[in-house]
């Protein structure tokens, strides 16, 4: 169901957010000290009403979510989705200490937030400053639910057409990988600003 | 308005069990709040005013500038613990004691007024808890592991043991079912007849010694298994087994030979478990060598006592298999195809048993084709003392027993101890009664008549509610038990202990564990020392 994004778009889109993701890297490499990479990420366009189908042939079972909202001219929100397993292994491929059962691991939950945190607004941080707005963040929080759930809460009350971007990030640091998506909730309106903006900077680029 | 914001920051800055400070967008310090100062040393007068990357420059050294201008470019930064460790380098405490390093997380955030940032506020908490919490439980998961993963070995053992049992049940019930059927249909001729009444017999033969292995084990496993420890003739107890084998060596083509030393001294020991060690060795030997073969059996005395070995030309045993030989349920080859039957049990019986005699049993194989050798040694302690006897023949003489008819009570409150006192004394000919506490053996002593009394007394030193002094006072309180001497047989050796009881009035003192001769000897002494029943007292100390 990613028809909604014509072909260049997409690869628009993808070498828009994998600048982002450069920058993620090279910030969790200074952070942990270790070699963190990520991988050149495909992207692709859900309405919202699909968003749980596509989501949950990714990601299966339990799931930990780091969630922020981002204000100012555009809106939404923004998740890194990694299922059980993933989760313990970036906190052991980042720390290099076992992980306890996630739930309850307060140590790793914190290390998935700041982690969702840096490649969130690294990547939202490239929209801005291609829209030429300046985007606000709350504080990332981090949940342990299904993904029905997760999914249930940023779209509850909202009766606006959206569309989620889905984002696949795998990470390798050291003898590891690690695969999670993004996943950032925009309104109709948001969604094509951004996709206008992204085809005029690769005009740009092409000129 | 504006008042009770001021209050309200105040109590902030007061009550906060976080570490709360703000900066502007130069990153100056704005705020510096009580719990900081407390932890941090640095008090709010100092460091307000002051830029925050130059009063902490390890916020620099340690890259979390970079947070600071990303909150002021309006992102909220999140500091774990378990990637930083810490952002402001404090010392800890936890419980009464101090941490170089105090754990913490922490946020950064932007500070703003509608959409402007006009600086930054940091939450710094105390992960002290959480992270001591998290390495215990993340011990006690490790060790559930551990043990989780010894009880799977553990079970794995024993399937593989129920399968290797319900083999070895079967086999030998193939054959007796099979042969009693063919009985009961056909007609069988006489030759015939006797081969399915010997095939029968030999296999429910070799099925009783399962179970009896079976059973064995599990008595040795619960501590049940008991000696009846007697003297016997060790030589005669080997030819004896090895009669028995003599059939299924032979029928394999195996040479087996027996070599007896001359003249072995006479020994004590369970002639019953030894025939099972001899069993099994022999049994072993000829199962893993092949037609042609060879088995020796030789018997001999050493320095310590005696040795018996069993030497086979067979398969060997590989190396890394010869430490675990003497494992139960172990077998060198355990897999479906083996060629060998039997549960891995018989040399795991054979150590325990040996063990239980007090002696030592080693496998040494050169490795896989060079054969093997069992080596079992008893201890000299075994062996019977009789001055002037016939070595193959103790107790057949009146003059070998040199404490023929005398009375003796021993005295010790652990049964194994009491019981092979009563054996070793029984031996040389004495009357032996037993008591396991002071009182008992007063009583004992009471009960019995004058003439029968006990001439001499052996008893533990360390006995619960009253010990072996107590039980010296109380004699020498009785004017009608006063005069028998008292040995003391203790395992509390040191000089010091020895002096004290000779000093006390013990008549002789021995240390455990116990040494035949050396016991048989002193009794000897004390009983001509001084006539036992009416006699004078042992001197006084």
């Amino acid at each position: 169901m990613s028809s909604i994004l014509t072909e260049s778009q997409r690869d628009a889109l993808s070498e828009l957010i994998n600048i982002g993701f450069g920058r993620a890297a090279a910030s969790l490499s200074r952070l942990t000290g270790h070699r963190v990479q990520l991988e050149a990420p495909t992207v692709a366009i859900y309405p919202i009403q699909q968003l749980h189908q596509a989501l949950g042939e990714l990601v299966q079972g339990e799931i930990a979510t780091v969630h922020q909202v981002f204000s100012g001219p555009v809106t939404g929100d923004a998740l890194l989705v990694l299922d059980a397993h993933g989760a313990a292994l970036i906190k052991e491929l980042l720390t290099g200490e076992p992980a306890l059962p996630i739930s309850v691991d307060a140590s790793a939950q914190e290390v998935i937030t700041e982690v969702g945190n840096v490649l969130l607004n690294a990547c939202l941080g490239m929209f801005g400053n291609l829209l030429q707005v300046h985007v606000s963040f709350s504080v990332p929080q981090l949940t342990l639910e299904t993904l029905r759930a997760v999914l249930d809460s940023v779209t509850i009350n909202r009766e606006e057409l959206r569309y989620g971007l889905v984002v696949h990030a795998a990470f390798r640091v050291r003898h590891g990988a690690v695969s999670g998506y993004l996943v950032i909730i925009l309104s109709v309106a948001s969604l094509d600003r951004l996709l206008d903006a992204v085809e005029g900077w690769e005009h740009r680029l092409d000129r | 308005m504006e008042r009770r914001d001021a209050a309200l920051l105040r109590w902030f800055n007061d009550l906060a069990v976080q570490g709360i400070f703000t900066t502007d967008r130069d990153l100056k310090i704005l705020s510096w709040n009580r719990w900081l100062e407390l932890h941090t040393g640095r008090a709010a007068g100092v460091l307000v005013g002051r830029p925050l990357l130059q009063a902490w420059p390890e916020l620099v050294e340690r890259g979390f500038d970079q947070y600071y201008h990303e909150a002021l470019n309006g992102q909220v930064r999140v500091v774990s613990q378990a990637l930083h460790g810490y952002l402001l380098p404090m010392r800890g405490r936890r419980g009464n004691q101090s941490m170089p390093t105090m754990p913490q997380t922490a946020r950064v955030a932007p500070l703003t007024e509608g959409r402007e940032v006009i600086g930054t506020i940091t939450i710094v908490e105390d992960v002290t808890e959480r992270t001591v919490r998290e390495a215990e439980l993340r011990s006690r998961i490790d060790a559930l592991d551990d043990a989780r993963e010894r009880a799977q070995a553990a079970l794995r053992a024993k399937d593989e043991f129920l399968a290797t049992l319900s083999h070895e049940l079967r086999t030998p019930l193939n054959a007796v079912l099979g042969w009693a059927r063919i009985l009961r249909t056909q007609r069988l001729g006489e030759k015939e007849m006797a081969r399915a009444i010997e095939t029968i017999e030999r296999n429910a033969g070799a099925q009783v010694r399962l179970i009896d292995d079976l059973l064995d084990m599990s008595r040795i496993l619960s501590g049940k298994l008991r000696l009846d420890l007697r003297p016997i003739d060790l030589a005669g107890v080997v030819s004896t087994t090895v009669d028995v084998v003599v059939p299924s060596a032979s029928l394999k083509g195996i040479a087996l030979r027996l070599r007896l030393a001359e003249g072995l001294p006479p020994f004590v020991g369970d002639p019953e478990r030894l025939q099972q060690v001899i069993w099994n060795l022999l049994s072993n030997a000829i199962k893993f060598t092949a037609a042609g073969g060879t088995v020796d059996v030789v018997l001999e005395s050493t320095d310590h006592g005696v040795e018996l070995r069993v030497h086979d030309s067979g398969q060997g045993i590989p190396p890394d298999f010869l430490p675990h030989v003497f494992e139960r349920f172990r077998q060198g080859d355990a897999s479906a195809s083996r060629r060998h039957g039997g549960l891995g049990l018989g040399l795991a019986l054979v150590r325990e048993l040996v063990e239980l005699h007090g002696g030592t049993v080693v496998a040494e194989s050169a490795g896989v084709g060079q054969g093997a050798t069992f080596s079992v040694r008893l201890p000299r302690h075994l062996l019977v003392p009789d001055p002037g006897s016939a070595p193959d023949d103790p107790l057949a003489q009146g003059a070998a027993l040199p404490l023929k008819g005398q009375p003796v009570l021993v005295v010790d409150d652990e049964p194994d101890s009491r019981e092979m006192l009563r054996t070793l004394l029984t031996l040389p000919g004495a009357t032996v009664s037993v008591a396991d506490s002071v009182q008992d053996a007063l009583d004992t002593l009471v009960r019995c008549e004058s003439h029968q009394r006990p001439g001499v007394i052996v008893t533990d030193l360390a006995m619960p509610a009253h010990d072996g002094y107590a039980l010296l006072a109380r004699l020498r309180a009785t004017p009608s038990l006063a005069a028998i001497p008292v040995i003391a047989l203790t395992a509390y050796a040191s000089p010091e202990d020895r002096r004290r009881a000779l000093d006390e009035g013990f008549a002789a003192y021995l240390t455990k564990p116990v040494d035949v001769e050396a016991l048989i000897t002193t009794i000897t002494a004390v009983l001509a020392r001084g006539a036992p029943n009416g006699g004078s007292p042992p001197p006084p100390r």
